[in-house]
């Protein structure tokens, strides 16, 4: 074949290709019923595709070629990621209410998710939950890491209990648990200084009981990976300091957690952000109930955290805009943590 | 050339069965026009059962398919409903549960005055589109009890006519409580949780309409009028909620569960229980064994009479069926027009328990609060549930939790009046 046929080849490909994806999508813009609209979508996008593949360019070739393979992940990641947080963005600066939207109200969105104490009561508990998450969540996890890498009998039996709360579904586990304080410590709780009310329906007290469940939830996937980490550690550099004369205590703290400074890194930045992300276990056990006196107001969202109290604001107090404006500042806040998260891990492996 | 004609073959496999996947999908909504099919959302997860059995019966007579999809359990229906019409997947028929959610909907709703149904009943939701809302059950509100642990207390609840009355009944039931074989006087759970609709939607409705006629709307338009109470008439329910408090169960009182008050109350360990006639289907269903064990006692309902001569209890059609206009409307209707027939009639009132809307109705369910129902209907004296016309997430969101702090002793009665009044002007200011 010469150039000149592949050329005219390949621009008639691009044109049927064009000419199939804009009729399809006017197609469906207008309503059409016709059955094939959908495969005709498909067949321009590949003549398309094969036009730009055959067409006859030394200079441009392997950019062609890398585009095309580009494409199938850029398609889907632009359809599920892109298009919808471009549509999320937009939707928070209009009155939509999940059905239509009648107006633009600009960022009164922005301005009425600033001035509503309940709000900032949830971002201020969700701060504060991370932080107590972050903590404990390592230091246990680490703990039961060091126990389950010891010589004690039937090690594999407890990794694999200490897992098994991290495979039970968030809901599941939350309505486990409800079970367990409104039932049994509530029983505790009436005989020993007859206090009459559950663990979940004081705001203070059912806090500590989500951040309880949650490091019973998630402190055997963080032992998992620090275990990983552990193992890693080569055993010479062990031996080493024993010979040294170097204590158990002294070894860990030294060697051990020097050495494992990564898995750190990873295993703090993964609590962060599950624990801001937190939604099922919270909406299966309190729901975000629970009364708090904030800032001269009573409140009735004591343990509602971020992603929870949007969701409330979209559904339950059909809010759809607002409850978008307040996605997108979690958007954010999720996105600087993860920039940091990868700055900081990218610094870390040059160092090792 | 070998690996080029593979890689063709293999496109065209992939195109074909991309064409193919989109043959069956527009194959079936095309069928689902053509071949005669409606779709209904079902909000009352319990009759999933019968109305199947009702489309089933649909389908052999006319040869129309209806599919019941049902929802319930917690989901939120109208979330998923909007999802739905988001994705051009609604349903034909579907539940609404109120003013908010007619609302929401106004302008996609079908006008159905023109049906004969429309003049066969009272509890038809009417908007400014005209008659939008198809009724299917009637529900009662009222403050249940076991007739006869009354009687052997020596309590007529004919005698519970005021505030007065209603605590000297709770404190002769609680002095003879060991011999009766109560746990406590009254089932009154205040959970905020799971339980919120109970206290924040039906308790509270009774200081909306309780001893009202059914149109008069005073204190729900003081309500919608940015989150106004009436000081006189809220402290006299604070006096009723005080002392439910009191002579409730005190270990579930703030943590019980839906399941375990109407248990309790069909085991025969409560006098009376907070709960309206849709606990009569669990009785005799879930909970039959213990009920029979209670054996079986009668039960009744008395008006929440926190005011000296309220002698009404609240029903009203807790639930209506749409139809979305931009479905099949005529086949819809048809369906509809069907179900408010005698024969349809006869397996909601008979099998699934409902109590009818419709005057051409004549069965009556074998539920343990029919009768009652059925008394203080022909009396006339019922009012009407304009809790329904509530701002969106007013229970869930605000008064579920101040009953419960009442409840739990956290708040005093006048913290809670005071409490109460700043949570609803909070919900009414957004």
């Amino acid at each position: 074949m010469n150039t000149d046929s592949k050329k005219s080849l390949s621009l008639v490909l691009l044109a049927a290709g064009c000419f199939g994806i804009i009729s399809a999508l006017a197609l469906d813009i207008t309503g059409s019923q016709f059955v094939f609209r959908g495969a005709l979508l498909i067949i321009g996008a590949i003549a398309f595709l094969g036009g730009l593949y055959f067409y006859p360019t030394e200079k441009h070739h392997k950019t062609i070629i890398n585009i095309i393979f580009l494409f199938p992940l850029l398609f889907c990641f632009v359809v599920t990621v892109i298009i919808p947080f471009g549509l999320g963005l937009f939707y928070s600066t209009t009155d939509w209410n999940g059905i239509r939207m009648t107006a633009f109200v600009g960022l009164s969105n922005y301005k009425a998710m600033f001035t509503e104490i309940s709000f900032l009561w949830s971002l201020i508990i969700t701060v504060l939950f991370v932080i107590i998450n972050m903590i404990a969540v390592n230091v246990i996890g680490l703990a039961l890491a060091v126990l389950c890498t010891s010589k004690i009998r039937a090690v594999g039996f407890f990794r694999a209990a200490y897992f098994i709360p991290n495979l039970i579904g968030g809901i599941v586990l939350g309505y486990l648990w409800q079970f367990v304080f409104n039932n049994v410590v509530l029983n505790w709780t009436l005989k020993l200084f007859e206090y009459n009310s559950s663990m979940l329906s004081k705001y203070n007290t059912a806090f500590f009981a989500i951040v309880l469940v949650y490091i019973w939830q998630y402190a055997g996937y963080i032992m998992m990976i620090y275990i990983t980490g552990l193992t890693t550690v080569p055993t010479d550099v062990i031996e080493a300091a024993s010979i040294d004369g170097a204590t158990a205590v002294q070894t860990f703290f030294k060697i051990k957690l020097p050495m494992i400074a990564s898995t750190i890194t990873i295993c703090t930045f993964l609590t962060l952000q599950s624990a801001f992300k937190q939604f099922d276990v919270n909406m299966a056990l309190t729901n975000g109930t629970g009364s708090v006196n904030f800032m001269g107001q009573y409140l009735t969202n004591g343990t509602q955290m971020l992603a929870l109290n949007i969701y409330n604001t979209a559904i339950t107090k059909n809010n759809y805009a607002l409850g978008q404006a307040k996605a997108v500042l979690f958007f954010i806040i999720l996105s600087i943590v993860s920039i940091i998260q990868v700055r900081v891990s990218n610094k870390r492996e040059v160092e090792m | 050339m070998k690996k080029k004609l593979l890689s063709l073959l293999l496109v065209g496999l992939m195109g074909a069965s991309i064409v193919a996947c989109g043959d069956t999908g527009s194959g079936s909504t095309s069928s689902g026009n053509s071949s005669k099919s409606i779709r209904l959302v079902n909000g009352k997860i319990e009759v999933d059962s019968q109305l199947k059995k009702l489309a089933e019966m649909y389908e052999e007579e006319t040869g129309v398919h209806v599919e019941i999809e049902s929802m319930g359990g917690g989901i939120d229906i109208q979330g998923e409903l909007k999802a739905y019409y988001q994705s051009d997947n609604m349903p034909d028929i579907f539940v609404c549960g109120g003013a908010a959610d007619f609302d929401n909907w106004d302008g996609l709703l079908q006008d159905m005055s023109d049906q004969a149904w429309v003049s066969d009943t009272d509890a038809a939701y009417t908007s400014d589109d005209g008659v939008v809302g198809f009724p299917y059950t009637t529900e009662a509100v009222g403050l249940a009890y076991n007739a006869d642990i009354l009687s052997a207390a020596g309590v007529d609840p004919a005698s519970i006519t005021g505030p007065e009355s209603m605590r000297k009944a709770f404190e002769t039931i609680d002095s003879k409580k060991d011999e009766l074989g109560l746990t406590a006087v009254i089932g009154y759970y205040a959970e905020p949780v799971n339980l919120y609709w109970s206290t924040g939607n039906h308790l509270f409705g009774n200081y909306l309409d309780a001893g009202l006629d059914r149109d008069d709307r005073t204190y729900i338009d003081m309500l919608s009028d940015g989150g106004k109470l009436d000081d006189a008439r809220f402290a006299d329910f604070a006096d009723m909620v005080e002392l439910f408090n009191e002579y409730a169960d005190q270990s579930l009182l703030v943590s019980g569960t839906y399941d375990q008050q109407i248990l309790n109350f069909a085991s025969g360990k409560y006098a009376f229980v907070t709960q309206g006639s849709w606990i009569g289907a669990t009785m005799t269903g879930d909970d039959a064994n213990a009920y029979k064990e209670a054996g079986n006692f009668e039960c009744g309902m008395i008006p929440y009479a926190f005011e000296e001569g309220i002698d009404t209890i609240l029903t009203n059609s807790p639930s209506w069926w749409a139809v979305y206009n931009g479905g099949n409307v005529t086949e819809a209707e048809a369906f509809l027009q069907w179900m408010a027939g005698d024969e349809a009639q006869e397996v909601l009132v008979m099998e699934a328990g409902f109590i009818s809307p419709y005057k051409s109705c004549t069965y009556v369910a074998n539920d343990p609060f029919a009768e009652t129902i059925s008394e203080y209907t022909a009396a006339g004296k019922t009012s009407a549930w304009h809790w329904l016309e509530m701002t969106d997430g007013y229970s869930q969101n605000y008064t579920g939790q101040v009953f419960a702090d009442f409840a739990s002793g956290t708040l005093s009665k006048e913290e809670f009046i005071s409490t109460f009044k700043q949570v609803t002007e909070n919900a009414y200011a957004q």
